[in-house]
């Protein structure tokens, strides 16, 4: 049990320290399999976590804890590295290896030829690395040090191009805003040890407080590091930016790692988050506004990666609706099937992009599809599957997050509205970048820089993992299929016993309702791009550009903390710095100068000057003792 | 007690350090400077040996005798120092030689 968990957790931090250490002894390509082959070790060890747990009894499996040392002793406390590998962790554990390694394989065609492939493999590495430590741990203080370090890697990750001045500015703000979340995270944490003197979980919410403001303090603070991580309203403007990094970078933080911890920790830490339950219909209101801005802007950006970030940071809305609603299951579920269409996206869009060699800008595609045909289904499969069109994997974790909010009363109807609303969204900008890139004619553009090597559409790294992708994403939702079938929900319920569980009118309801608004997006997107028998009514033609400024928080940020921080720092430099503190060093400095040199003027180099001012004093100190006497 | 008095063994102690400390502030070639110097330690040397014998005790002499140890050994740094800058050929003066100046 025990060796298997952390042969899964080591394989890919020994990843990332033999590609940094060897340096230029490993080949590139030697790095890449490096990366490559121990993620999937990493997986395959995942694997055999699980089946160890299939085999124990469902209270067994809560207990599956083995502790390596204690890592940190201080007084009374004692944080052991101690891992769990109950059913939520294992569930992640396979989620980040598996989808991970996919992704990393797929890089090694990817970033093929690029300068400096092993730092990005060793980068690869680290960042699963700090997400299964992330997922694994059994206590809060190691899941703030996985935390952490996922801000790390993806820092460096983002920043991966340092030669742009914009990757380094991307990476930066990504750093500036998660920090901003640790901060609030380990505020919490304090405020657990001292009402608690606990930060494993057992122990942590055995004794947590059941009310008052110390419970909603605590909420608000793993919120808050839930929602920086995440990428939700307000913190949420990092994630576009981070699209500077490599294509599967991007896959990387979308899909498998990163922005899926705020759920993941929502859900491990969901009986906190119980106890003050204004937070937690905070964090569904937070997550609702979210999926809705975010599949308003995402209809009017240009960049196809962006278009595809817009939509994870509405995904992870609906995630965040349905882990903070009471559906844990629902939510986890929705993040797995998100991890398979969303790293399709990402990747088929990445072979489009590699295609072009490097062009990103839609309105300078079209008609690709008819050059990359293969491409194109696998982004119809994806996209289907993201707006949520049975059979595909979203319609089965999306309708369930939307029947379990039925189940709400008022509030949860009102966010229902919401996902429905967002569904319509989700189908408009999904179709709107699929007609777009790749039906029709090909454009002028496409015909031009489109550089296929044979009849390949891609290395063969990158064509067999999308297509693993397509079938994951195809395949994926069958999985659970509420009410029939749920062996997620019963998997789960140990770990998180959900609070909002659907009736079977309600989810019949809901699925209807959300095929429905989901087939009426894509219809309209259709209208729009292929048919062209619509125009965009001017009422919103007018309103586009503050989609197009994302709803001007990069301009509120700005205004509310950048410039008052560079007005304060301006004036204490005039006012303070420089009268006062630079102004006495240059006094101190001159006064020194001129002492040092009257002193050395009387270093005249003339030795008998010297004797002289000897036999001055000693004529001097003669005077001096014969008169006192 | 025999032989003169010895405020006559201080006189001649002053006048011989008296002669050197002027001969060390007024001359200005090395080798002469050096000597000074040794007068002026015989100067103090003859007073220290005037004063043991005024009062009976030795270590006066004692004194004396490690003065002029030092004496010697300071010579041969001197004469050492001299010997090197004549090989260089720089012009025997201590006015010239100022390089160590603030």
């Amino acid at each position: 049990m025990s060796s298997a968990a952390w042969f899964c957790l080591g394989l890919p931090l020994a990843a990332a320290l033999v590609i940094t250490l060897a340096g230029t002894r490993i080949s590139r390509r030697g790095a890449a399999y490096v990366s490559t082959l121990t993620t999937m070790g990493a997986f395959a060890a995942a694997i055999v976590v699980f089946a160890r747990l299939l085999s124990q009894s469902p209270s067994e499996r809560l207990a599956n804890q083995t502790t390596s040392w204690t890592w940190l002793a201080a007084g009374p406390y004692h944080f052991g590295l101690t891992l769990l590998n109950d059913q939520l962790s294992v569930m992640m554990m396979l989620i980040v290896t598996g989808v991970g390694s996919l992704i990393i394989a797929y890089s090694v065609g990817y970033m093929d030829g690029e300068d400096e492939e092993r730092r990005f493999f060793a980068y690869m590495s680290l960042f699963v690395f700090s997400m299964l430590l992330l997922v694994q741990t059994a206590n809060l203080l190691l899941l703030l040090a996985g935390w952490g370090m996922v801000g790390l890697s993806s820092y460096l990750l983002i920043g991966f191009y340092q030669e742009r001045s914009s990757a380094i500015a991307a990476a930066k703000k990504a750093f500036v805003m998660n920090a901003f979340g640790d901060a609030t995270f380990a505020i919490a944490l304090f405020l657990l040890i001292e009402h608690t003197g606990h930060l494993d979980f057992a122990g942590a919410f055995a004794n947590a407080p059941t009310g008052g403001t110390a419970a909603t303090l605590i909420a608000l603070g793993l919120l808050g590091g839930a929602v920086a991580k995440s990428a939700q309203i307000p913190l949420h403007t990092w994630l576009p930016d981070a699209m500077e990094g490599p294509t599967p970078v991007s896959a990387l933080i979308h899909a498998a790692t990163m922005v899926t911890a705020g759920v993941y920790l929502i859900v491990r830490t969901h009986p906190l988050f119980e106890h003050a339950l204004k937070v937690e219909d905070l964090a569904a209101g937070l997550g609702g506004a979210t999926l809705l801005m975010a599949g308003l802007i995402a209809l009017v950006q240009t960049d196809i990666k962006r278009v595809i970030a817009y939509s994870t940071m509405s995904q992870i809305g609906y995630m965040f609706v349905g882990a903070a609603g009471g559906a844990y299951a629902n939510g986890m579920f929705h993040l797995m099937t998100h991890a398979f269409f969303k790293a399709l996206l990402f990747l088929a869009a990445g072979l489009v992009i590699h295609a072009l060699t490097g062009e990103q800008d839609i309105r300078r595609m079209g008609g690709i599809g008819r050059m990359m045909p293969r491409t194109r289904t696998a982004f119809l499969i994806g996209s289907l599957a993201l707006v949520g069109v049975p059979p595909f994997a979203g319609f089965f974790s999306k309708d369930s997050i939307v029947a379990a909010l039925l189940s709400r009363g008022a509030f949860g109807v009102v966010l229902a509205m919401c996902a429905l609303i967002g569904v319509f969204l989700t189908g408009v900008y999904a179709f709107r970048l699929y007609f777009v890139v790749f039906h029709g004619e090909p454009s002028e553009f496409a015909r031009e820089h489109l550089h296929l090597h044979g009849t390949s559409e891609g290395p063969f790294s990158m064509v067999w993992t999308v297509g693993a992708l397509t079938v994951l994403s195809a395949v994926g939702g069958f999985l659970q299929f509420s009410p029939f079938w749920h062996p997620l929900s019963t998997w789960l319920a140990p770990v998180a016993p959900p609070f909002a569980v659907a009736s079977n009118t309600q989810e019949l309801v809901a699925s209807i309702c959300a095929v429905f608004f989901g087939l009426a997006g894509i219809a309209v997107a259709h209208q729009l791009y292929v048919a062209k028998a619509a125009e965009v009514s001017p009422v919103l033609r007018r309103l586009a550009p503050v989609a197009e400024h994302k709803f001007y928080w990069d301009e509120a940020y700005d205004v509310l903390f950048y410039r008052p921080a560079v007005l304060l720092s301006e004036a204490l430099a005039r006012y303070v710095e420089r009268p006062l503190i630079a102004g006495s060093i240059r006094e101190v400095s001159v006064g020194f100068g001129l002492g040092s040199r009257l002193a050395g003027r009387l270093q005249n180099g003339l030795v008998r000057s010297y004797a002289l001012a000897l036999a001055g004093g000693l004529a001097v100190l003669a005077v001096v003792f014969l008169t006192t006497r | 007690m025999h032989g003169p008095d010895i405020s006559w063994y201080l006189a001649l102690a002053v006048t011989l350090f008296a002669i050197g400390a002027l001969g060390v502030l007024l001359r200005r070639s090395p080798l002469i400077i050096l000597l000074s110097v040794e007068i002026m330690l015989n100067g103090a040397n003859l007073a220290l040996i005037a004063f043991a014998r005024r009062l009976g005790h030795e270590d006066g002499q004692v004194f004396a005798v490690a003065v002029m140890a030092i004496a010697a050994s300071e010579v041969v740094v001197g004469l050492g120092l001299i010997v090197a800058m004549s090989r260089r050929h720089l012009e025997l003066d201590v006015d010239k030689l100022r390089t160590l100046r603030g």
